[in-house]
């Protein structure tokens, strides 16, 4: 059972569930309480004590049934109703129906044929030898929960499962031939019946389990985060791409411990002299605690996204890391480009992060296009200019190749002479800009900080310094 | 106190609350384990009710911390109560001047004041607030620390030393270590994330909607003068009307006013007069009531029009 519950949490962290170590003994802790015995407490102190969020729910329900009690049925005894007489006719029927099909049984047949005739069931030594034949101990990488259907199958072939209904039939004949009267016949067949779906589901559930395992065997072996954050966008597969998707809220949540640091060190502003006034009252007057005026401003934020190609991983995190931090700013107005312009607002604040990253790197999907920056800018002059006032922060994330296009710099200017502040983030390397069609000399000096983003790392201090 | 899970949805029952059996293995747990319990979940579905309902079963004292933006130690823990502390310094000035009168150097008599010094730091000038009432106390408390995601991140951070150790520490008095652990409830509404550390030392539970069954048990329990047959109705209204993408949806608290808006008002069936009239009890934006009057089809202008 320890070992079960061990590999259950296991199995929760390889699903993405963040499990401390202090959970999982509270866990154990809780246990000594409730047991293990009724399956339902069980399952709920397991959830209260490990999942501290509503949108774990779901993994924690879907791995449950596959580590413990299996709510599969057990297999049943079809003899156990039956009298001694009968049960005789059944052992002696069952020999002849063996005897009789021996030539091509398989020995694995046999043995299903028990299992299903006396309800034991597999032991978990058969078990393994099935997964190991299966080949279930030896999973190529992409190997996935929801192929446990495949393997379980895999598994019942292994068995000889499709000539098992003619052996049934086979047993069924010779128990007619000794007398057993038919409603007894029908019983046991029902029973069978149900043995052989309780079978089938328990083989399920054990490929399910071997699969999460090694899904959380895997999730053990990515390499750790911290190298992740360094390395370049571009350098990055899929698998590494989502155990950083993973980090972003863990980036986000310190992102705004820093913020929130900041704003309390902003409570050093100036002297509020009518609170001082108030508050002083109760000690007749003398200032004796000052009162502070309170400057608790939260960047207003306009966003300009390049999202060709090349700038796509690093516009979907940035995307993902402005989400996670919606509470940090007032109001943020995002506008994604390759040759136009779009405004995709509505679909961030609509829709969740996963589905509004979607939607919006598929409204101008990858393909030929020509980047056109000066255009795009142009664009948002003619139709958005009124979101920039001396409050904001715009932000332009894009390389600057603008494709030999007209850089726009007169708007450009304006832009920056309207926002309060005005950065840009760039991928590339410094000693790149300006080589071929980049334009990004041109637009740095307008700009009052520009920042390489080159990973994870650096996307994450630049946007610390936005929220500034 | 409760032997077992069933205990605590008996004793929570006596008190009109239903317990699911999550929420009755979760405060069984928070009991026998010593932790807090952090409940999450919409608006009005009884998050704040069950401390109150745990307060009355184990007849202790509820302390509530009420959590908004800003808040901060000075009001949550404890306060010193300068105005007291210089009415004192003021009446007692003849003393002092006694005790320092035949000192010899200053030295002296500055040693002298500094031995007196813990008069003027003592419990006695200390106002308490919620949360030091609840560590202070001397009979156990439930302590109610609500909607605690509308406080800051560093209120979350401060609230940490309470709720792993139950103690508290005050730069002049030291550390102040709970007499009668509390049994500490958090709710929040899910506005924001909190932050790992904390979810960290509570235990969890998300109390969502009740389905049709526990709604109307619900309301049998608390408005028992509403006819049955009624009661079903308003509650298959009520749950339908979450299926709606509404602005906001109606929560329990507002299935229970309109329940004793339709015993009020004498209704004896749902009809469309009765519904139209009460509607607003359910739901609070002009936009919501629309959509629900097109989906019941109801009102006069709601057909094939839309207003968006």
């Amino acid at each position: 059972m320890e070992e079960r519950i061990g590999k259950f949490i296991a199995a929760l962290r390889g699903a993405g569930v963040r499990i401390s170590l202090a959970e999982s003994q509270d866990a154990w802790q809780a246990l000594t309480y409730t047991g293990v015995g009724d399956r339902d407490t069980f399952r709920l102190s397991l959830r209260a004590t490990l999942i501290k969020d509503v949108t774990s729910y779901d993994t924690f329900e879907e791995l449950f049934p596959l580590y413990f009690g299996l709510d599969t049925p057990p297999l049943q005894d079809p003899a156990s109703d039956l009298s001694p007489e009968q049960q005789r006719m059944l052992g002696e029927a069952m020999q002849q129906a063996l005897q009789r099909a021996l030539q091509e049984l398989a020995r694995d047949l046999r043995k299903l044929l028990e299992w299903l005739m006396n309800g034991q069931g597999p032991s978990q030594e058969e078990l393994a030898d099935m997964a190991q034949q299966a080949g279930l101990n030896d999973l190529p990488d992409s190997a996935a929960p929801y192929q446990a259907r495949r393997y379980a199958r895999r598994m019942q072939q292994l068995l000889g499962w499709e000539k098992l209904q003619e052996l049934l039939e086979m047993l069924w004949e010779a128990l007619a031939q000794q007398g057993m009267n038919p409603e007894t016949i029908e019983q046991i067949k029902a029973q069978v019946m149900e043995n052989q779906q309780a079978l089938q589901d328990q083989l399920g559930d054990y490929a399910g389990m071997k699969l999460n395992d090694h899904l959380a065997e895997q999730a053990q072996r990515r390499p750790p985060i911290n190298e992740l954050m360094d390395r370049p966008f571009g350098s990055l597969n899929s698998a590494e791409m989502d155990s950083l998707r993973e980090q972003i809220r863990r980036l986000a949540a310190r992102l705004r411990s820093r913020a929130a640091l900041r704003q309390q060190r902003g409570k050093k502003g100036k002297l509020d002299a009518k609170a001082t006034l108030r508050h002083n009252l109760r000690y007749g007057s003398v200032p004796f605690e000052i009162r502070l005026k309170q400057r608790r401003r939260k960047p207003k934020l306009v966003v300009l996204l390049d999202i060709s190609t090349s700038m796509r991983p690093v516009a979907e995190f940035f995307l993902r890391l402005l989400y996670e931090l919606q509470d940090q700013v007032q109001k943020t107005r995002s506008f994604a480009f390759i040759d136009h312009l779009e405004d995709v607002t509505t679909d961030l604040h609509t829709q969740q992060i996963d589905q509004a990253v979607r939607t919006i790197l598929s409204k101008m999907p990858p393909g030929y296009y020509s980047t056109d920056l000066g255009g795009s800018l142009r664009q948002f002059e003619a139709g958005y200019l009124d979101t920039v006032d001396g409050r904001t922060t715009l932000i332009v994330l894009g390389d600057a190749r603008n494709n030999y296009n007209d850089p726009a710099l007169d708007i450009f200017r304006t832009l920056a002479q309207r926002s309060r502040k005005l950065i840009w983030l760039n991928p590339e390397y410094p000693t790149q800009w300006g080589t071929g069609d980049s334009d990004m000399l041109l637009y740095q000096p307008h700009c009052d900080e520009v920042f390489q983003v080159r990973n994870l790392a650096q996307l994450t201090d630049a946007i610390d310094h936005m929220l500034a | 106190m409760a032997a077992t899970v069933s205990d605590v949805r008996k004793a929570l029952a006596a008190q009109q609350y239903i317990a699911t059996d999550e929420i009755a293995t979760v405060i069984f747990l928070a009991e026998q384990l010593g932790k807090p319990i952090l409940a999450e979940g919409p608006a009005g579905v009884g998050k704040t009710e069950l401390s109150k309902a745990w307060a009355a079963v184990t007849r202790h004292e509820l302390v509530r911390l009420q959590c908004y933006e800003g808040l901060d130690e000075s009001k949550a823990l404890y306060e010193w109560e300068y105005a007291k502390q210089m009415l004192y310094t003021q009446l007692l000035r003849d003393k002092l001047s006694d005790l320092l009168a035949d000192a010899q150097s200053l030295t002296e008599a500055a040693d002298r004041l500094a031995a007196e010094e813990d008069v003027f730091f003592s419990q006695r000038f200390l106002l308490e607030r919620p949360l030091l009432r609840a560590i202070n106390s001397d009979q156990p408390t439930v302590l109610l620390i609500d909607e605690i995601d509308r406080a800051d991140a560093e209120f979350e951070a401060f609230l940490l030393e309470i709720l792993s150790d139950f103690q508290v520490s005050i730069p002049e008095l030291g550390t102040i270590v709970a007499k009668q652990r509390p049994a500490v409830f958090l709710t929040s509404n899910n506005t924001r994330e909190l932050s790992e550390a904390l979810k960290r030392r509570c235990l969890y539970v998300y109390i969502g909607y009740p389905d049709l069954e526990e709604e109307l048990q619900i309301v049998r329990l608390k408005v028992p003068d509403l006819a049955p047959q009624l009661a079903r109705q308003a509650v298959e209204v009520v749950q339908s009307l979450r299926q709606l993408d509404l602005k906001k949806h109606p929560s329990v608290s507002e299935t229970l006013d309109w329940a004793r808006a339709l015993v009020t008002l004498n209704a004896r069936a749902l009809d469309k007069d009765v519904l139209e009239n009460t509607l607003t009890v359910l739901l609070k934006y002009e936009s919501d009531m629309a959509r629900a009057r097109r989906a019941f089809s109801l009102g006069t202008n709601g057909h094939g029009r839309t207003d968006r």
